[in-house]
């Protein structure tokens, strides 16, 4: 840490131009919306937003325990199946060729376009949205840790084969430390993608949630009430993503020590 | 120990040619193989489980509807591919010019990095609903709700992918008396393809993500209209149908952006590949 005044105006610069223009955002979106009065119905006055808190806090509360609760489950299960199924598919180099472009393209195809079949499976309550969710968040995390762990130094596996390592000392202290890195760039991918799953659930099928309620509050022109829920919507979704890296911190001092 | 270990040099040689050829078939057939074997099993086990064929197509099924109805998916694919093209070229080429932008202005990127790394983490699907007050229900509103979900991933690829160039390259380069266009051109722009792509890779996704979110929530045409009639339907088979046109316009335009980057790659001479994901 240095207290040179060049560093301290950068570090001062780095925290405030961003919140500055955050402000200055705010208030011409303020200022302009009342100046050429704007009908609140296209774009509400941040102001109008702030105050339709008072309204519906304990609607918003509600549906966001919905949504936030159902994305975490999915988060946690398909970072779990998603370990699991790497660890099984890398098994063995055979496997591993047999499976890898099957993952590959799943990570790839629009995996969106299946939201409307789990409904029709799975019916209109949570399974659904909670399968599609794991559906669609489980493969960043497989295919990143299946590169991830067949991605380890060829002479560090050589090395230790050489010095008659076993096969799970090979994988816990070669092959996971390389694959630690990728495993959490999938994990970050899949903290996103597992709300996104639940909100399109909730588009699609729920009664409850945050999804559902931006759509009813579309349908019913309380376009104050869809920016107050997205803004809670970006918090719930800040949660999995927060876990995710903290996780990676936990990691890497463990790792190292 | 691979067969041909011990022998002679030419021998091992041949051997190790039979070894290659053995590997490459591995590599495509393996995968081929399972699919093969997931299909009967899809087909059969459907069969033999007696399970609805409304509920779960087999394969003969979903193949029949999509002969059946392959003029209208063809026809519906259309708006599907053509606001996804333009919602990624668009994207693209936004993406690309704020992501410089940033890069050249150091007080810019202070400003706005953290907000488009908000935006990059927030779940974006929810705002679909958004747009569709703003800009109704045709074309235009999935069109631009495409190039919102595309955008950011493009912005942040271009802009770490410039920042990533080695600077004992850019120092040289500047010692050298390059002029700083001549070190942008020739040292951060190559440096910067493997993450452009990569960002670019994962643009095209969003963008068809993007459209069928848009078709979904609107409902007029395209694929994603298809797949909500088929489902609400109890058409499970045109569902399959058109999700399988879906994935092939998705694969397609993933594969040209992969081409296009591997043929960039070659003229430039970089070696180093983007992840996967």
């Amino acid at each position: 840490m240095s207290t040179l005044p060049q560093d301290r105006r950068e570090h001062i610069l780095t925290l405030a131009l961003p919140v500055l223009l955050g402000v200055a955002v705010l208030g011409v979106w303020q200022v302009v919306t009342q100046a050429f009065s704007i009908s609140p119905v296209l774009l509400p006055a941040p102001s109008d937003i702030v105050s339709s808190f008072d309204d519906i806090a304990g609607t918003l509360a509600r549906n966001a325990w919905v949504t936030g609760s159902e994305a975490l489950v999915a988060f946690f299960l398909s970072a779990i199946l998603g370990v699991v199924a790497a660890l099984v598919l890398t098994s063995s180099a055979v496997v591993f060729q047999a499976f890898y472009p099957h993952v590959v393209m799943f990570q790839i195809i629009p995996k969106i376009a299946l939201a409307p079949l789990f409904v029709f499976w799975l019916g209109f309550d949570s399974p659904s949205r909670l399968s599609y969710s794991i559906f669609i968040s489980f493969f960043p995390v497989a295919l990143a840790t299946m590169t991830g762990l067949n991605r380890a130094d060829a002479n560090a596996l050589r090395l230790s084969r050489a010095l008659t390592a076993s096969r799970w000392q090979i994988l816990f202290q070669v092959q996971v430390p390389y694959a630690l890195p990728y495993f959490f760039s999938g994990l970050k991918i899949a903290a996103t993608m597992s709300v996104i799953g639940i909100v399109v659930g909730e588009f699609i099928s729920s009664k409850r949630g945050l999804g559902h309620y931006i759509l009813y509050s579309q349908s019913h022109s309380e376009t104050a009430h869809i920016f107050a829920a997205m803004v809670v919507l970006c918090i719930v979704g800040l949660i999995p993503y927060g876990i995710a890296i903290g996780g990676e911190r936990l990691a890497r001092k463990w790792w190292r020590g | 120990m691979r067969p041909g270990d011990g022998l002679g040099p030419k021998a091992a040689g041949a051997m190790a040619a039979i070894w290659r050829r053995i590997a490459l078939f591995q590599r495509v057939l393996l995968p081929l193989a399972v699919a093969v074997v997931f299909i009967l099993i899809w087909e059969y086990g459907t069969k033999l489980a007696k399970v609805s064929p409304l509920l779960f197509a087999p394969p003969s099924a979903v193949w029949k509807s999509l002969e059946l109805s392959f003029p209208i998916l063809v026809q519906q694919s259309l708006p599907t591919l053509k606001e996804t093209l333009l919602g990624f070229a668009l994207a693209s080429l936004l993406g690309v010019t704020l992501g410089t932008a940033l890069v050249l202005s150091k007080r810019v990127r202070q400003a706005l990095y953290p907000h488009i790394l908000l935006f990059q983490l927030i779940p974006k699907v929810a705002l679909a609903p958004l747009f569709i007050v703003w800009l109704g229900i045709g074309p235009t509103s999935r069109l631009s709700f495409a190039v919102f979900m595309a955008f950011f991933p493009v912005v942040i690829a271009t802009m770490t992918g410039l920042l990533s160039a080695d600077r004992n390259i850019v120092r040289l380069c500047t010692s050298l008396t390059a002029t700083p266009w001549q070190t942008f051109m020739s040292v951060r722009v190559p440096y910067a393809m493997p993450h452009l792509f990569a960002g670019l890779k994962i643009a095209v996704t969003m963008a068809i993500i993007g459209v069928i979110v848009g078709e979904f929530v609107t409902a007029q045409e395209g694929l994603g209209y298809i797949i909500m009639f088929a489902s609400s339907a109890d058409d499970t088979a045109l569902v399959f149908a058109a999700i399988g046109m879906l994935c092939a316009v998705g694969l397609t335009l993933y594969g040209a952006v992969a081409l296009v980057e591997m043929l960039i790659q070659r003229r430039l001479g970089v070696t180093i590949t983007s992840s996967e994901f």
